[in-house]
C-alpha cells in the first residue's frame, strides 16, 4: 500500500466495490448483509511482516515500477512458463493422499537371494525401494540392485504386449496357440523344455510341479548362469543337496575367505555386510574386533576389507586350503570329522602353500592358529568361482573347526533350487538340436545371451517348431523366440518367496501394470487345463488359497483374511521350522576331493576368474542406467568389464592401462580393455560378466559379452586355468569416476591398525579442530544442526548408498562418455585409496558427501546467492536461482558439487520419469546441484512431528544413504542434542574432519578405518 | 623556426639526457591531417580486405560456436568436476588484460606527460575497449544459464534478492563494467576534436551528419579547449586508479578462493603487471603492422616501438620475479597443498604449459636488453607474439592446472579442450581484430589533435626549455 499517496487521496470505496476480502466484510458488515466469510480467513494484513508489500514509499514504488518495466519488456521472452493445465483429482482414490508417501512391503529376487523390500509410492507410482526392517534375514537392508531395479519397471525398451514373431498379437490367441501345442506335445508323448530362472518362491514351485503333472514329458531346466556350478556339486556330493546355509558373521570372530565376495557379488551380501561390520567398530583399540583373512586371487571389494590379505591363485586354493586343514590337525590337534583320513592330507604341507602364495610358512601357521583360536567363532568361506575340491575343503575346515552349526547355520535352510549345470544345459540344447523337443518356453533366464555357446543354442531354437518367451524384454532369447509374451514387472507382481526355513515373505503389486503385460503364472495358468483339478484363472487366488492351505496355521484365533492382509502388510510372515538334522560330510567326497586336490592342475600363464558384475549383475540388468553408471566398487570403472591384470602381467604383456587385449580360451576370444588392477595376483585375470549385450537401447553396445569365456565342460565353469592375452594394439576407455588411486601423503581417509588407534587416539583430529581461530563469531544453531557421522572401519564399499541416494535426489546418469569428461552427477561417492606395496595394497574406502560447512567457501562466492546457509546448518542450493558459474565447485575442496552440463533430464524417456521422486526438484541444464542431506526427509518428519506436537525423536530422520547402507556406517542427525547419535558418534576418539585446516567446519565426522591384523612380534 | 628553436634548447641539454624527437622528419598540422584523416575516405586497399575476410571468418566461426554453447550448456567444452573453469575464463582475464595496455598508455601516460604516447594512444585506447568487449563476452558466455546473467546486476527486483555482495564475481561485473564504460568515455571524449576535423573534411552527406552528430559540436574555440582539456584530465585521473584496480579485481576471483595456486596475496600486482605486460605486446605488433600498412612510420616513430619494448622488458622481469616469489611462496607456506600445486605447474601433466609460459614471458624478452633487437622488427614481432602466446597460457595453467589437483586426490581430472573450446578461442581473436580493422577504416588511428600537440613548438616554451 502506498501510504505517502494519503488515505484521503484515494475516493472513498463505494458499497460494491472492495478491495480486499477483509474490506468487503467489513462493507458487508455494516450494511448488515451476511458474507458467508469466516471470520478464520486468511487476512492479507496476516502477511508476514518485512515482505515488500508493507511500507513501500512512493520513491521506492517508483523505482520497483521502472525497473521492473524494464525488465519486463526485455525478459518475458526469456522464461518458459508450462502453460500445461493442472487437474486435482475429483474422486480421490482412498489410499492415495496426494503429497504423502504410501509404503507397501514387497520381495526382490535375483538369482539365489531374496530380499524384502518396502517401496514407496507417491500417487500410485513406486519411486524409492528401500529394506523392509520386519526381515529377521536380511535386517532391514537390500542389495544395491534391489533399489536400482525400480528402473527397470519404467524401463522405456519392455515389452508392451504380446507378439509373435515380431508382429503384435493378442492374449486369447497366443493362449489358444501355445494351449494347443502342449497339448499335441503331451498327446504325441513329446517332451517340452521349461527353462526358468532359480525358483524360490514355494507357490510357483508349486505350480510347476502342477505343470508337470499336466504334462509329465516336462523337463525342467533351472538356468542361474552366474551361480558356479563347482559350488553346488560340492555340497551335493558332500551333502546329497545343495542347501544354502546362513553364515553368521553376527557369531564369527575370525573369518577366512577364499576367493569368496562375500561383502561384494555374492548371494545375499547385504545381511553379510551388516553383521560384519557390526563387528567391527570398536570404541577403543581394546575394543574386540572380527578380523578378516582373505586369501585370493582376483581382487574383490572383501579382499580389499581384508585385515590380512593373502594371494594365491585359485587353482591352488584347494590344497591351500587341505594344508590348513593338516596344519590344524597335525600341529594344533583339531580332530577330521569322522571317516576322513589324516593320510589323504599328507600331499599338502604347509611350506608348499605358502610357497604358493608366495608368503613365509609362518603367515599361514598364523591363520591356523588363529582359526583354532576362534574354534568354532571361525568362518571359512569359499567363493563360488574356486573348483569342486577348494570347496570341499572350505567345508571340511568348517567341520574341523566346530563351526558347521554356529557360524555356518545350516538349520534353516531354503530347498535346493535344482540348478542345471552348464554341460546340463548343453545336453538339453543339443537334443532340442536334434528335434526332441516339440515346444520350449524360456520363463526369465535369458539363455540366448548367457548360454557360452552361441551356436549350440542356435542350433537348438531352431528346432523347436514351439518357442516360447515369457520376459519383460525383446531381448536375445525373445528374438529367437516365436511367441514372446511380456510378464509384469516384480513391483506389479504377486508371488511368495522363503528366504529361510523359519520366514515366508510375499511380493504384491505395487502399481497397475504399466503396459499390456500379465503376471507369468497367470499366463501359465492359461495353458493349464488339468481334469479333474480345479485352478483358478488367477495366479493372487491360487496364491491366496495356497497360503490359506499350506502357511495359515489351522488352529490360528485370527479369520484368513486377517492373517493375510497382516502378511502383505508386514511383507514377512515368521513361522517354526521344522528342525534339521545337522549335515555330516560324506568322508569319500572329501577323500575325492583330496585325491583331486592332489593332481596340479596345469599351470597356464594366467587363469581367468569370471564373476557376475556389481552393477548389471549377470546381465539382467543392462539396460538399467543407475547400474551401469555405479562405480564399481572395486576398479571404479562404470559401463565397462575391463580385463583386470596385475601390475606384473601387464608388465609381461606389455599392457598399459585402456589398452587392449585379446583374451582366449579355448576356441573363444573376445576384445576387453585392459585395467591395472593393484592387489590383483601375478596370474590371475578376471573380468564382469553381463556386458555386452545385443539388446536394449541401453545395454546395446556397452562392454563386452564374456560369456563365451565360461567352461562349459568344467566343473570351475567361472574359473578358467589357461587362458592367453595379447594385446591388440588398439586403445579402449574405460570411463572411470576416479583417476587418482593415492591419496599423495594427504589424509582424506584415515586408516589405522589397532596398535595405531591406541598411539594416535584423539590426537591429531581434535587438535588439529581447536587450533583454528576465526575472527567472524561462529553463527549460532538455536533448534537443530544437522551432522553426519560416517564410520569408515564399518564402511565395506558396497556402493548402496549411491544407489539409494541416486533414486531418491533424481540424480541423472550421464553415460559414458561423459564420466570419461569427469561430469558424473553421484552425490555421494565413495573414494577409493591404495596404501602401501602396489601389489597388494590396503585399500580404504571413503565415502564422500557434501559436508555441509558452517563456514562453507561455496556460499562467499556464489555471486547470486544461490548457495545459502539453513539455520539448522545445511548448506542448500536454489536451483531457481543459479545461473551456473561453477565457481562454487571451484572454490569446494571435497569437490562434490556436480553441475548440470547439458539437459540431463531431457534424455529421459517416458515412462522413465515415472520414477522420479516428486519431493526432489529436477534439475535444468546449468546449474549446480549436490547432497541436500536428504532436505526433503527432513521436512517430511518435521512436519509430521510438528503435526503430531512433539520434538524429533533422535534416529527418526534418516538420509536415503544412511537407511540404505547395510553396514550402518552413516548416522545422521542433531548435532546439537547431546544424546543422539550422530551427536555421540562424532566425539568418538577415532572421529576426526576432512580438511580441518581450512576453517570451513564441515558437519560431517568420520571415524577413522580401524583394521586388525594379526599380531607380529614375534615374526620377522 | 620552431624547429630551430628546438634545436637551440636542445643543445643546452647533456645529450644522453635530451629526449629523441617524438615524430621523426617533418610533420606539419596539415600534412598530419592529410595522412591520418583521409584514410576514412579512401577506398581500403587490398590487403585490408583479404585480412578481414580472415578475420571475419574467425570471428564467425567463434560467434558460432558461442550460439551452439547457449544452445546446447557447457557440455560441449572441455570443462568438467574438478576443472569447473578453463578456457573460458583464461580468455576473460587474457582479454582483460589486453586491454590494459590501452587506458595505461592514455591515462597514466597522459599523467606523467609522456608525450611519446601521443600518436599511439588512439590506437592503443580502441584496442582497450575492443579487448575488453571481447572480455566481456567470456563471463556471460560461460555461465550455465547465460539467460539469467543479468541476476549478477543489482538492480530493484520484486523478488527482494540483490546479489552476493562477498562474491568476487560480483566485484568484477563492478571493476570490468566500470573500467569499460570510463574507458569509452575516455576514448569517445578524445576522440571528439578529431571527429570534428573529420566533419569538416567530408564531402559526403551521409558521413557529415554522423559525424556532425559524434562531435557533439565541437567548434575548437578556446573554451571547448579548456573544458576538454580538464574534462580528459579528470577522467585520465579516474582511470589510472581503474587500470590498477580492475585486474586487480580480476585476480581476487583467484586470491579469495581457497584453491591451492589461487590463494596468494601476490595476485594483485602480478595480474597487474602481466596484463601491462600482455597489452603492450600486443600494441606493438598492432603498431607494427599500421605503421608499416599505414604508411605512418614517421608518426609512430621506431623510439615508439623501443618505448614499448622498454616497458614490455621491464613487465618481463617483474613477471620473472613473481614467478619465483610464487615458488617461494610456496615452499615458505609449508602447505603440503600448495607445494603440490606449484609442483604441478612444474612437473605436472600441465608442466608443458608452465615451462611454456616461462620461456615466453620470462626468457624470450630478454632480448631487449639489446638495442638493435629493441628496434628490430622480427625480433619485436617475435617477443610479442611469444608474451601474447606466454601470458595466454600463464592464466590456462593458473586456473587449469591449480583445478586439476586440489584438496582431494579422489576427485582429480585432467582437462581436454574440445573443438569448440579452441574454435570460441580462434573466435575471440577473430572478433578483436575485426573490430579493429573496421575501426583503422572508420575512426582516425592517430590522435590528431593531440599529435599536433606533439610536433615542435606546440607547446609553450620559456627561456632555458621547454615542456618536452
Amino acid at each position: 500500500m502506498i501510504n505517502d499517496s494519503g488515505d484521503q487521496a484515494l475516493p472513498a470505496p463505494r458499497p460494491c466495490l472492495y478491495r480486499s476480502l477483509e474490506e468487503y466484510a467489513e462493507l458487508m458488515r455494516a450494511s448488515g448483509t451476511p458474507t458467508g466469510l469466516s471470520d478464520e480467513l486468511p487476512r492479507e494484513s496476516a502477511l508476514p511482516v518485512g515482505l515488500p508489500t508493507d511500507n513501500i514509499s512512493r520513491r521506492r514504488f517508483l523505482s520497483l515500477v521502472s525497473a521492473s518495466t524494464a525488465l519486463a519488456a526485455g525478459m518475458t521472452a526469456c522464461s518458459r512458463i508450462d502453460r500445461g493445465s493442472i487437474v486435482p483429482y475429483t474422486r480421490r482414490p482412498r489410499e492415495i493422499i496426494p503429497g504423502t508417501a504410501t509404503y507397501y512391503a514387497s520381495t526382490f529376487q535375483e538369482s539365489l537371494a531374496t530380499h524384502t523390500v518396502l517401496v514407496r509410492t507417491r500417487e500410485g507410482r513406486p519411486i524409492h525401494v528401500e529394506g523392509n526392517d520386519e526381515d529377521p534375514i536380511s535386517g532391514g537392508k537390500i542389495s544395491l540392485r534391489a533399489m536400482a531395479d525400480l528402473l527397470g519397471l519404467y524401463d522405456p525398451d519392455r515389452l508392451r504386449g504380446p507378439s509373435m514373431n515380431g508382429e503384435p498379437s493378442s492374449w486369447q490367441k497366443a493362449e489358444d496357440e501355445i494351449a494347443q501345442a502342449l497339448t499335441a506335445a503331451q498327446k504325441a508323448g513329446r517332451p517340452v523344455l521349461l527353462v526358468t530362472e532359480a525358483v524360490l518362491s514355494p507357490t510357483r514351485r508349486a505350480l510347476i510341479s502342477v505343470l508337470k503333472t499336466a504334462f509329465p514329458n516336462l523337463r525342467h531346466a533351472v538356468w542361474e548362469p552366474a551361480v558356479s556350478q563347482s559350488e553346488f556339486l560340492a555340497a551335493r556330493a558332500l551333502y546329497g543337496e545343495f542347501a544354502l546355509p546362513r553364515f553368521r558373521f553376527d557369531r564369527a570372530e575370525v573369518v577366512l575367505s577364499l576367493q569368496s565376495d562375500f561383502l561384494g557379488v555374492d548371494a545375499n551380501a547385504p545381511a553379510m555386510i551388516q553383521a560384519f561390520a557390526a563387528r567391527r567398530t570398536p570404541a577403543g583399540p581394546k575394543d574386540p574386533m572380527n578380523r578378516l583373512w582373505v586369501i585370493e586371487g582376483a581382487m574383490t571389494l572383501t579382499g580389499a576389507n581384508a585385515d590380512e590379505r593373502l594371494q594365491v591363485r585359485p587353482s591352488r586354493m584347494a590344497s591351500l586350503a587341505f594344508s590348513l586343514a593338516r596344519s590344524l590337525n597335525e600341529t594344533h590337534g583339531v580332530a577330521l570329522p569322522a571317516g576322513v583320513s589324516a593320510d589323504g592330507l599328507k600331499p599338502f604341507p604347509l611350506a608348499a602353500a605358502a610357497r604358493d602364495a608366495t608368503v613365509a610358512p609362518a603367515v599361514l601357521e598364523a591363520l591356523a592358529a588363529d582359526l583354532k583360536k576362534a574354534g568354532k567363532s571361525a568362518l571359512v568361506v569359499a567363493g563360488s568361482a574356486l573348483p569342486r575340491e577348494a570347496h570341499v575343503a572350505c567345508h571340511l575346515l568348517n567341520a574341523m573347526l566346530g563351526s558347521e552349526g554356529y557360524t555356518v547355520d545350516a538349520g534353516t535352510v531354503t530347498p535346493d533350487p535344482g540348478l542345471t549345470t552348464f554341460a546340463g544345459m548343453r545336453d538339453l540344447l543339443e537334443e532340442a538340436a536334434g528335434g526332441a523337443f516339440s515346444a520350449a518356453i524360456f520363463w526369465g533366464a535369458n539363455p540366448a545371451y548367457t548360454f557360452p555357446q552361441a551356436s549350440v543354442w542356435k542350433g537348438a531354437v531352431a528346432k523347436i517348431p514351439m518357442t516360447v518367451r515369457i520376459g519383460l524384454y525383446e531381448d536375445e532369447t525373445a528374438l529367437d523366440c516365436r511367441w514372446r509374451l511380456p510378464e509384469h514387472h516384480w513391483l506389479e507382481a504377486w508371488g511368495d518367496f522363503a528366504p529361510a526355513a523359519a520366514v515366508l515373505s510375499l511380493r504384491q503389486p505395487v502399481v497397475g501394470a504399466l503396459h499390456d503385460t500379465r503376471q507369468a503364472e497367470d499366463i501359465v495358468l492359461s495353458w493349464l487345463h488339468v481334469p479333474g483339478l480345479e485352478l483358478p484363472r488367477s495366479y493372487r487366488d491360487y496364491l491366496r488359497a495356497r497360503w490359506k492351505k499350506e502357511v495359515y496355521p489351522a488352529e490360528s484365533p485370527v479369520p484368513f483374511e486377517i492373517f493375510w492382509n497382516t502378511a502383505l502388510h508386514d511383507g514377512v510372515v515368521k513361522r517354526e521350522a521344522p528342525p534339521r538334522p545337522p549335515r555330516v560330510l560324506r568322508a569319500d567326497a572329501v577323500a575325492d576331493a583330496l585325491s583331486a586336490a592332489a593332481i596340479k592342475p596345469p599351470a597356464g600363464e594366467l587363469e581367468l576368474v569370471l564373476a557376475p558384475d556389481a552393477g548389471v549383475y549377470d546381465g539382467r540388468y543392462a539396460n538399467n542406467g543407475w547400474l551401469n553408471e555405479l562405480p564399481n566398487p572395486v576398479t571404479k570403472s562404470t559401463w565397462s568389464n575391463p580385463l583386470l591384470l596385475s601390475i606384473a602381467d601387464a608388465a609381461r604383456l606389455g599392457l598399459r592401462d585402456e589398452d587392449e587385449a585379446r583374451v582366449s580360451a579355448g576356441s573363444e576370444s573376445v576384445d576387453v580393455p585392459v585395467i591395472i588392477q593393484p592387489g590383483q595376483t601375478q596370474g590371475v585375470a578376471s573380468l564382469s560378466l553381463g556386458y555386452g549385450r545385443r539388446t536394449g537401447n541401453v545395454a546395446k553396445s556397452v562392454g563386452v559379452n564374456v560369456y563365451p569365456l565360461v567352461d562349459v565342460t568344467s566343473d570351475h565353469s567361472h574359473l578358467r586355468m589357461a587362458v592367453t592375452v595379447v594385446r591388440t594394439g588398439r586403445r579402449r576407455a574405460v570411463p572411470r569416476t576416479q583417476a587418482h588411486s593415492r591419496m599423495e601423503g594427504r589424509d582424506p581417509a584415515r586408516s589405522w591398525t589397532r596398535a595405531e588407534y591406541a598411539a594416535n587416539m584423539g590426537s591429531e583430529s581434535q587438535k588439529n579442530e581447536r587450533s583454528l581461530v576465526s575472527l567472524i563469531p561462529a553463527v549460532p544453531y538455536t533448534e537443530h544442526k544437522w551432522g553426519m557421522a560416517i564410520d569408515l572401519s564399518a564402511c565395506v564399499g558396497c556402493s548402496a548408498c549411491v544407489i539409494a541416494c541416486q533414486s531418491e535426489n533424481n540424480v541423472p546418469v550421464v553415460g559414458p562418455e561423459r564420466v570419461v569428461k569427469g561430469r558424473e552427477m553421484h552425490w555421494i561417492r565413495i573414494d577409493r585409496y591404495y596404501e602401501g606395496d602396489p601389489g597388494n595394497p590396503s585399500v580404504i574406502h571413503q565415502p564422500v558427501a557434501c559436508q555441509h560447512c558452517d563456514d562453507a567457501p561455496c556460499e562467499v562466492v556464489c555471486p547470486v546467492n544461490a548457495t545459502t546457509h539453513s539455520p539448522d546448518g545445511l548448506n542448500q542450493m536454489t536451483y531457481n536461482r543459479c545461473v551456473g558459474t561453477r565457481y562454487c565447485s571451484n572454490n569446494c575442496p571435497y569437490k562434490v558439487r556436480r553441475f548440470n552440463f547439458f539437459d540431463y533430464t531431457s534424455f529421459i524417456e517416458d515412462p522413465l520419469r515415472l520414477a522420479f521422486n516428486p519431493e526432489v526438484t529436477v534439475r535444468p541444464r546449468g546449474v549446480m546441484e549436490k547432497c541436500t542431506f536428504c532436505i526433503q526427509r527432513i521436512q517430511d518428519v518435521r512436519q509430521r512431528a510438528k503435526v503430531e506436537g512433539r520434538p524429533l525423536r533422535d534416529g527418526e530422520i534418516l538420509t536415503a544413504c544412511s537407511a540404505a547402507c547395510p553396514a550402518g556406517a552413516i548416522v545422521f542427525g542433531d548435532m546439537n542434542d547431546p544424546q543422539s547419535k550422530v551427536a555421540r558418534i562424532s566425539k568418538m576418539n577415532r572421529g576426526y574432519r576432512m580438511l580441518t585446516e581450512l576453517g570451513v567446519k564441515p558437519s560431517v565426522t568420520y571415524l577413522a578405518d580401524i583394521s586388525n591384523p594379526v599380531d607380529r612380534k614375534g615374526q620377522a | 623556426m620552431n624547429s630551430e628553436a628546438v634545436a637551440s634548447t636542445n643543445e643546452l641539454i647533456p645529450e644522453i639526457l635530451r629526449h629523441p624527437p617524438v615524430l621523426d622528419g617533418v610533420v606539419t598540422p596539415d600534412g598530419l591531417d592529410d595522412q591520418v584523416l583521409s584514410t576514412v575516405e579512401r577506398k581500403p586497399p587490398r590487403a585490408w580486405f583479404i585480412a578481414f575476410t580472415c578475420t571475419g571468418i574467425a570471428m564467425l566461426t567463434g560467434l558460432g560456436l558461442m550460439g551452439y554453447t547457449a544452445a546446447m550448456g557447457i557440455g560441449v567444452w572441455g570443462n568438467n568436476i574438478p576443472v569447473a573453469w578453463a578456457f573460458d575464463i583464461t580468455n576473460f582475464v587474457f582479454w582483460i588484460g589486453i586491454g590494459h595496455a590501452g587506458t595505461l598508455i592514455s591515462a597514466i601516460l597522459l599523467l606523467f606527460r609522456a608525450r611519446w604516447r601521443n600518436s599511439i594512444s588512439r590506437f592503443a585506447e580502441a584496442m582497450t575497449i575492443f579487448a575488453v568487449m571481447v572480455a566481456g563476452l567470456f563471463p556471460l558466455l560461460h555461465v550455465g544459464r547465460p539467460w539469467l546473467g543479468f541476476w549478477l546486476l543489482p538492480y530493484p527486483n520484486q523478488r527482494g534478492i540483490w546479489p552476493n555482495f562477498r562474491s568476487p564475481l560480483i566485484w568484477d561485473v563492478f571493476a570490468v563494467s566500470t573500467y569499460f564504460s570510463v574507458s569509452l568515455l575516455f576514448w569517445y571524449l578524445g576522440l571528439v576534436p578529431d571527429l570534428a576535423s573529420l566533419r569538416d573534411r567530408t564531402r559526403s552527406s551521409v558521413r557529415k551528419f554522423i559525424y556532425s552528430v559524434l562531435s557533439v559540436g565541437w567548434r575548437g574555440s578556446a573554451f571547448h579547449w579548456i573544458h576538454f582539456e580538464r574534462a580528459y584530465l579528470i577522467i585520465a585521473g579516474i582511470a589510472t586508479g581503474l587500470v590498477l584496480s580492475v585486474h586487480s579485481v580480476v585476480s581476487f576471483d583467484f586470491a579469495v578462493s581457497l584453491v591451492p595456486g589461487w590463494h596468494m596475496t601476490i595476485f594483485p600486482p602480478y595480474f597487474v603487471t602481466g596484463a601491462i605486460f600482455a597489452g603492450f605486446a600486443m600494441v606493438v605488433m598492432a603498431m607494427v603492422v599500421v605503421r608499416t600498412t599505414m604508411n605512418l612510420n614517421h608518426i609512430i616513430t621506431m623510439y615508439h616501438l623501443e618505448v614499448m619494448n622498454k616497458i614490455i622488458l621491464t613487465c618481463s622481469c617483474l613477471m620473472g620475479y613473481a614467478y619465483l616469489l610464487e615458488g617461494w611462496t610456496a615452499w615458505y607456506s609449508m602447505n603440503k597443498f600448495v607445494h603440490h600445486a606449484f609442483w604441478a605447474y612444474i612437473a605436472g601433466t600441465y608442466a608443458w604449459a608452465g615451462w611454456l609460459t616461462i620461456a615466453c614471458n620470462v626468457l624470450v624478452p630478454q632480448l631487449f636488453w639489446v638495442r638493435r633487437f629493441r628496434r628490430s622488427y622480427p625480433v619485436m614481432l617475435l617477443v610479442a607474439f611469444g608474451v601474447t602466446v606466454g601470458m595466454w597460457f600463464e592464466r590456462f595453467v593458473i586456473i587449469v592446472s591449480s583445478l586439476h589437483q586440489d584438496y582431494m586426490p579422489s576427485a582429480w581430472h585432467l582437462y581436454k579442450p574440445t573443438y569448440v573450446d579452441i574454435g570460441i578461442l580462434l573466435g575471440s581473436f577473430g572478433l578483436f581484430f575485426t573490430l579493429v580493422l573496421l575501426f583503422a577504416r572508420v575512426l582516425p588511428v592517430i590522435a590528431t589533435s593531440e599529435t599536433k600537440a606533439a610536433l615542435p613548438g606546440a607547446q609553450p616554451r620559456h627561456a632555458g626549455g621547454s615542456y618536452e
